[in-house]
């Protein structure tokens, strides 16, 4: 009997064998592209980050990068006032309809997000609902522009990505011990006190690690932006489409991405280091 | 955790209890805070549905503008789409890459998340954070990557090169759900099956997949909508190929066009009877709970 197991064993030392096959396909289809990108990013011998330079000294990309950080931290924001409530409110529920507010939040999910960044242009758009009521009821002349700028693709963006932040914060608050409450109830705190020195500074970290993830999130986002933004509101992903697909420059994409590929680990980095705070 | 919400729900109900009209006071605001929160709450979920609840009515509308409500009923923005060829064919690629991918992923996915699982090996994190990845990433970086490959390789605008690129961006999810699931599956029953002189092949066939394949199909048809539904990398890098988001993509940039509601019903509609079946699925397997935590 134990001959047997042993002999299972050998044939396969420690199970490695088993993930080979997609270590092999990982390793070609998508390690060495990176790695060979980050090779694109670098400059001839001499002048060894001019691209990276480049970077740095034309306007447009410092501006498309600063615009990127602000949308996302705008996007954030929105997300978390939104998202926390919500969350906040779900725990309070019995649990069928907790589990009904769940699946309302994980249905846009699954929905296409070009399904849904369309969507907004049937509600906000010049020739929307929200113009065309405006009209009839004879509150504004023109349309009013909600889309193709700032405001259009935050409001896109947080749509997209609220559940990202609602779906793990929420688990997180059903995870909290209640007996926590129970007992500042018990030492006579009020609701307030109980939820600002209890409640929120033990759900703190959940959020915080959700709200990295919508950040993180919006840096690579393309399709709002292009579809919401109108062209006037470009974002690195959209810059890197110009780069790559119209004027061929791909050292200097490689260069851009390779810094978004930065960024995105740190903010990655933050987020698990935040996670492992969140772990009761 | 259902103890938990309903020891909860007993503490909140005997709350109020307490007396003294200072106490009759703060339950008074603390009513009038929850119907502000419940309202508030309320409008933030209509806010996520909104989208899906305005794109459906608008794709029977008989108007060729965006009237809402519509002033008609009609299908013909599904005729417009059933009677172009050019957007069937995108939904055949489309269909050819998901199913091709998917299915290359869930095989390569699943025996890896079983040597990850089971296996004693080092460097198993750096290997799942590897799989895991492409997810993480954001999807452009993995689109200038593969273009700039594909390019030097001769895959740009290939089918096959598509294919590739869609198993890459599906095998974070096969690796994350499998792994799960096999975790949950108790080792012993697989040492049963070996004890009794099962090689490994013969323990997976008749031990491991008759258990899991309620896991096994979920994880593959998480991994068809995602490779269906993907647009940036498949924009990089499809060249002449049209799939539906790509042909999707470009119809938006330029207008609005109605038969787009028809085609996102129609999306809205596989997404739900899929998160039903994938839901289903997962409860048989009992995964769900254990993935929530």
């Amino acid at each position: 009997m134990a001959a047997a197991t042993l002999a299972g064993r050998r044939l396969l030392p420690a199970g490695a064998a088993y993930a080979l096959p997609l270590v092999a396909f990982m390793l070609l289809a998508f390690n060495l592209p990176i790695v060979l990108m980050l090779g694109w990013s670098i400059g001839a011998p001499p002048d060894v980050l001019a691209h990276y330079g480049q970077i740095l000294e034309r306007a447009v990309y410092l501006k498309v990068l600063g615009n990127t950080f602000r949308i996302a931290a705008i996007a954030t924001l929105v997300c978390v006032l939104l998202g926390y409530p919500l969350a906040y409110w779900m725990r309070s529920l019995s649990p069928g309809r907790q589990l009904l507010a769940v699946a309302l939040v994980v249905l846009p999910f699954w929905v296409s997000i070009l399904v849904r960044t369309y969507a907004w242009i049937v509600i906000l758009g010049n020739d929307g609902l929200v113009n065309r009521s405006l009209q009839g009821l004879g509150l504004s002349g023109a349309p009013v522009s909600f889309l193709y700028n700032q405001f259009g693709v935050v409001l896109g963006t947080a749509n997209v990505l609220l559940p990202f932040l609602v779906l793990p914060l929420f688990a997180a608050m059903l995870k909290l011990d209640d007996r926590l409450l129970q007992a500042a109830a018990s030492l006579g705190a009020s609701r307030r006190t109980i939820f600002w020195r209890v409640f929120f500074p033990l759900t703190l970290p959940s959020l915080a690690a959700g709200a990295i993830l919508v950040f993180i999130l919006t840096l690579g986002f393309f399709i709002t932006p292009a579809i919401l933004g109108g062209g006037r509101v470009p974002m690195i992903a959209n810059m890197l489409d110009l780069l790559i697909n119209r004027l061929p420059r791909w050292e200097l994409a490689a260069a851009i991405s390779t810094v978004l590929l930065v960024l995105t680990l740190a903010c990655y980095a933050a987020y698990r280091w935040v996670g492992t705070r969140s772990q009761p | 955790m259902a103890g938990r919400i309903e020891r909860a729900a007993a503490v909140r109900s005997t709350r109020p209890a307490a007396d003294g009209s200072a106490a009759a006071r703060r339950a008074d605001e603390g009513v009038l805070a929850r119907y502000a929160l419940a309202l508030f709450a309320g409008a933030v979920v209509l806010f996520l549905c909104l989208p899906i609840a305005v794109v459906v009515p608008m794709s029977f509308s008989s108007a060729s503008s965006l009237e809402f409500p519509p002033p008609g009923f009609s299908l013909r923005w599904y005729q417009s789409f059933f009677g172009d060829p050019r957007w069937l064919r995108a939904a055949g690629n489309s269909a050819l890459i998901a199913f091709a991918s998917s299915a290359s992923s869930l095989a390569l996915g699943s025996i890896a998340a079983y040597g990850l699982v089971r296996g004693t090996f080092r460097g198993r994190a750096i290997l799942e954070g590897n799989f895991v990845a492409p997810l993480i990433l954001p999807p452009v970086i993995t689109a200038v990557a593969l273009y700039i490959f594909f390019a030097r390789i001769g895959l740009l605008g290939t089918l096959p090169g598509l294919i590739v690129a869609h198993t890459v961006l599906t095998v974070p999810y096969v690796v994350l759900l499998m792994s799960v699931a096999i975790r949950s599956f108790d080792v012993r029953i697989e040492q049963v099956a070996y004890s009794l002189g099962a090689s490994w092949l013969r323990m997976f066939r008749s031990v491991l997949l008759p258990n899991l394949w309620p896991s096994v199909l979920a994880a593959w048809i998480f991994a068809f909508i995602i490779s269906f539904d993907e647009v940036i990398v498949t924009l990089f890098l499809a060249g002449a190929y049209d799939t539906i988001p790509k042909r999707m993509f470009n119809e938006l940039i330029l207008q609005v066009n109605p038969t787009i509601t028809a085609i996102a019903t129609l999306l809205i509609a596989l997404s739900v009877i899929t998160i039903g079946l994938v839901a289903w699925l997962m409860q048989r397997a009992g995964v769900l709970g254990r993935t929530l935590g």
